[in-house]
């Protein structure tokens, strides 16, 4: 009863005090709603860029946790580690082991096996074409487009020419290069193309394999895919969805090409740049004539207008033509000139281009080298270094739904596991056996391909040149590419039977979970399990797994605590002083208290309980007000006004949300930070001396 | 006649920079209960000093404080604080009410800090005092709408509503004009006379000095014996 009685007349002096100090506390009430709400601002932002980049990441390709070679040198990072060179991360020989002991687990939902790997394609010439189109016309008997086609690559030759013979200047290999010119003086003739008449065939060979491997292929395009089960991974990872073509099919080999890959990497070049133009122009509203590195990027698509019009037969070139003169009356030239002079473009006529583009050149264009249904030569290395050309059907065109503009959207391709599991160079048994013979035939030793190196070396033997993963392809090694390239176009390798897809190699694995709440405890769950069953793997998170990734959501977390950590104490400090003078105004009115026989505790108490009152309510309005933003923020979103922030949110807006918990430690953290505050004001006001209310004022 | 307060050569220095000031030199005093007391003496001669001593608001520096037979040296913040609460009343010169507080609420604080009565209890012993000092029209409020002189009385409501044995008054009526100084004073005496409860005040002001049964005499911290003789004034 007395405390109860004691309770209420510290609730009362503490509300009325509140109440009667009112700059005072509106000051500090101010910054503790103030700091409540940035804290639910920061903590549910910083949630949403986890859960959007968890999402981002777990739905994708990386799972929720990743298994891989326990013993491996590096650690594994999907998404690019703090080193530019592919991770070792070993391999797991057996993947069917791990895949049974793991999917035996009551919580894993399924295992899929993975392959990061890499391989450069040559996309087809535009020479290639051309001759391509030649062969066709003259099967169909169309002189009129054989004449056409003709002239086309007698130009392309004359400008190989122009090439070779500037090459001939510097190079060493003038014999070579002598030969080779020659050759393609050779297509210049009268002569050569009166062949066509009689010999067609010679003619078209002729030009296949001397010419054409002499063209330099357009870059050759870095592909990074991922070897799966692609029906499993199609069917686990929700964001995936075929945008084009078909998944492939079961016991299949071949490819499937991802969507961003397709816009951002594989696209006609000059319609990529009027992309970026785009978003930078019109989109981000920078100006060419303030931007230098806009201009740079201008002066770069002209030189590269042969993209275009080395794509157009003669009578496509002159309705161009015709067309480019009607947009440039005072464009004076041939095709050629006046494709450069519409690809200048500046502030003023961008807009117009970009239109002509869209509408008289895209059609006329091949914009994809390739599409759905194409088989395409890709070349690799396998892991100990020999170079391995592959022909593979694209089936398909898929996409990440709803992640298209996150950093893994763009990331990789699929390839069937069997594909995958040769281009890295695992033997299969067939391969294997066949070896064995080729080896018993010419009595060569079994030396492992790790090893190769010391044996050839150990013996002191002259080696000239040791061709090395990763090396500039030279001439003679394109030629076999394009060799492979030549093999009639049609798949290398025969089906394969879909039971034996797991029977092999992995290099990871992606752990679907059914309940993903707590990922840290599934991955040690996991992990005794492989420990278990001695599969001699490690199981780790995806925020670790996904390498620099996930550390940068951590490194953002770090400095979003480090800014909360600082509005905090400059809340202690504005509070703490506030509190000191509130304390000083109030010497009376305290020593009055203790003279009449107020206890310290109650002093304290009552100061303690007034910034509670004050903490709670505006620690709570600032809560909501915190809500109210981020449920606004959520609706319209926040933008990602840099590359950075595109990244960080996983597109090119962030619509956050709140949790119950992001409130609720908002609420308790700064109502503590505010507690903390007073301690010491109180402490001062306990040790005001009773006396004070006794000294007479004359 | 039992002895209320007792000082046996009390001294109190206060440090001051380098110098110390000197501010009782070894005081004996003996009030008795019921007495109606005056320490009277200019400013500065320690007479708020000796208050403090007897208020148990301050520790002196040497000699003892006897309050109602229980000596203070040995009691700490806490149990002086509690002795304040339980067997003293203090007027203020500023009146020293809670502003935040109605004149109830004023009123009843001490019985709040003791903790001791329940509520009905409290609020019969608020009522006999509101009825005392005559504030019945001014329960509801709060000092700031009061007048000098009403809040002087709900100082005194105040002081004496845990019936205490002593009641202490820092210059009670230098704040209010002579007719209200003179009611209050005729208030306090009428308490006394009923409630047998021992005033001492500490003023420099003549009526109230006529008032009082005893005056002690303080100089330069230590009692004028030549002035010092009892029942000078009543």
């Amino acid at each position: 009863m007395s405390t109860l009685a004691r309770l209420s007349i510290l609730l009362t002096l503490a509300w009325r005090s509140l109440y009667s100090h009112k700059a005072k506390n509106a000051i500090v009430g101010l910054i503790i709603g103030l700091g409540s709400m940035l804290v639910v601002l920061g903590t549910s932002l910083l949630d949403s860029i986890d859960r959007g980049m968890q999402h981002s990441i777990t739905a994708s390709i990386a799972g929720h946790l990743q298994v891989y070679d326990a013993n491996a040198r590096d650690e594994l990072a999907l998404f690019g580690g703090v080193t530019m060179s592919m991770p070792e991360i070993g391999s797991i020989p057996d993947f069917k082991k791990v895949k049974t002991a793991l999917e035996a687990a009551p919580n894993v939902a399924a295992v899929v096996p993975l392959g990061m790997y890499f391989a450069e394609f040559y996309t087809s010439t535009e020479f290639d074409r051309a001759i391509e189109a030649l062969r066709s016309a003259l099967r169909a008997g169309t002189p009129q487009q054989v004449a056409a086609h003709q002239q086309r690559i007698r130009s392309m030759a004359a400008l190989l020419r122009e090439q070779f013979v500037n090459l001939l200047q510097y190079s060493s290999d003038r014999v070579e290069l002598q030969r080779q010119l020659a050759d393609i003086e050779t297509v210049g003739n009268d002569a050569f193309w009166a062949r066509l008449a009689t010999e067609a065939d010679r003619v078209v060979e002729f030009l296949d394999t001397k010419i054409a491997p002499l063209v330099d292929a357009e870059d050759a395009l870095a592909l990074n895919y991922l070897g799966t089960d692609i029906a499993l991974f199609a069917k686990s990872f929700d964001t995936f969805e075929v945008v084009e073509g078909q998944l492939v099919p079961p016991g299949e080999r071949g490819l499937m090409i991802n969507q961003t890959f397709m816009q951002d990497v594989v696209r006609n070049r000059i319609a990529r740049d009027l992309d970026a133009l785009k978003l930078e122009i019109i989109d981000r509203g920078k100006r060419i004539a303030a931007d230098p590195l806009l201009q740079a990027r201008v002066d770069r698509m002209v030189r590269q207008y042969r993209r275009i019009t080395f794509q157009l037969d003669p009578v496509q070139a002159d309705a161009l033509a015709r067309s480019l003169r009607a947009l440039m009356p005072e464009a004076q030239g041939n095709v050629d000139e006046l494709m450069q002079a519409f690809l200048r473009v500046d502030d003023g006529n961008f807009s117009a281009r970009l239109d002509f583009f869209n509408r008289e050149i895209g059609p006329r264009i091949r914009l994809y080298p390739f599409g759905v249904g194409d088989v395409i030569t890709i070349q690799s290395y396998t892991r100990s270094g020999y170079p391995k050309a592959q022909n593979i059907k694209i089936w398909g065109v898929f996409r990440f739904k709803g992640l298209e503009k996150s950093m893994v959207a763009g990331a990789y391709n699929l390839m069937d596991m069997v594909s995958f599991r040769e281009l890295y160079g695992q033997m299969t048994e067939d391969k294997r056996k066949e070896l064995a013979g080729l080896q018993a035939e010419v009595g060569a030793r079994d030396i492992k391909a790790e090893e190769a190196e010391a044996a050839l070396f150990g013996a002191g033997q002259q080696i000239e040149q040791q061709q090395k993963a990763g090396a500039g392809i030279s001439i003679d090694e394109r030629s076999d590419l394009r060799q492979t390239r030549l093999a009639g176009r049609v798949i290398d390798a025969s089906r394969f039977d879909p039971k034996t897809l797991d029977d092999g190699l992995a290099l990871n694995a992606a752990v679907l979970l059914k309940d993903a709440s707590n990922v840290e405890l599934s991955a040690l769950e996991l992990q005794r399990v492989a420990d278990e069953h001695q599969l001699g793997v490690r199981v780790v998170t995806w925020q670790k797994a996904s390498g620099m990734v996930g550390q940068l959501v951590i490194l953002v977390r770090i400095i979003l605590y480090v800014a909360i950590f600082i509005i905090f104490l400059v809340a202690l400090v504005i509070i703490n002083n506030t509190m000191i003078l509130a304390t000083m105004e109030r010497t009376t009115e305290i020593g009055t208290i203790r003279a009449i026989g107020g206890q310290r505790l109650f002093v304290r108490v009552l100061f303690l309980l007034e910034t509670l009152i004050l903490g709670a309510v505006a620690a709570l309005i600032g809560t909501f007000v915190g809500a109210g933003l981020v449920g606004w923020l959520g609706q319209v979103g926040l933008p990602a006004v840099h590359d950075v922030l595109t990244f960080l949110f996983s597109g090119p807006r962030l619509f956050p949300t709140y949790g119950l918990w992001n409130l609720i430690t908002a609420w308790l953290a700064i109502l503590g930070v505010s507690l903390l505050a007073t301690f010491y004001p109180a402490f001062l006001a306990t040790r005001i001396q009773p006396a004070v209310a006794m000294q007479t004022r004359e | 006649m039992a002895t209320s307060v007792e000082l046996k050569s009390v001294v109190k220095d206060y440090p001051l920079g380098k110098l110390t000031v000197h501010a009782l030199r070894g005081v004996d005093v003996v009030i008795g209960r019921g007495e109606f007391t005056v320490i009277a003496g200019p400013s500065g001669s320690g007479k708020t000093t000796l208050l403090n001593m007897i208020g148990c608001v301050d520790v002196p520096t040497s000699g003892q404080v006897v309050i109602d037979g229980q000596p203070t040296a040995k009691l700490d913040d806490r149990g002086r604080t509690s002795l304040r609460l339980e067997k003293l009343g203090f007027i203020f010169q500023t009146f020293n009410l809670i502003p935040v507080l109605s004149t109830v609420q004023n009123i009843e604080f001490p019985l709040l800090l003791q903790g001791r009565l329940g509520k009905a209890e409290r609020q019969q012993r608020v009522a006999e005092m509101i009825e005392l000092v005559d504030l019945k029209a001014q329960v509801q409020q709060r000092p700031n709408e009061l007048s000098g002189g009403q809040r002087q009385r709900v100082a005194i409501a105040r002081a004496l509503v845990t019936q205490p044995g002593i009641v202490l008054a820092d210059e009670p009526t230098a704040n209010l004009d002579s007719v209200t100084g003179m009611r209050i004073i005729d208030l306090m005496k009428e308490i006394n006379q009923r409630q047998q409860t021992t005033f001492i005040f500490s003023t420099h002001d003549p009526r109230i000095m006529s008032h009082a049964r005893r005056i002690v005499h303080i100089v330069d911290g230590a009692i004028d014996p030549a002035a010092a003789a009892p029942g000078a004034g009543a």
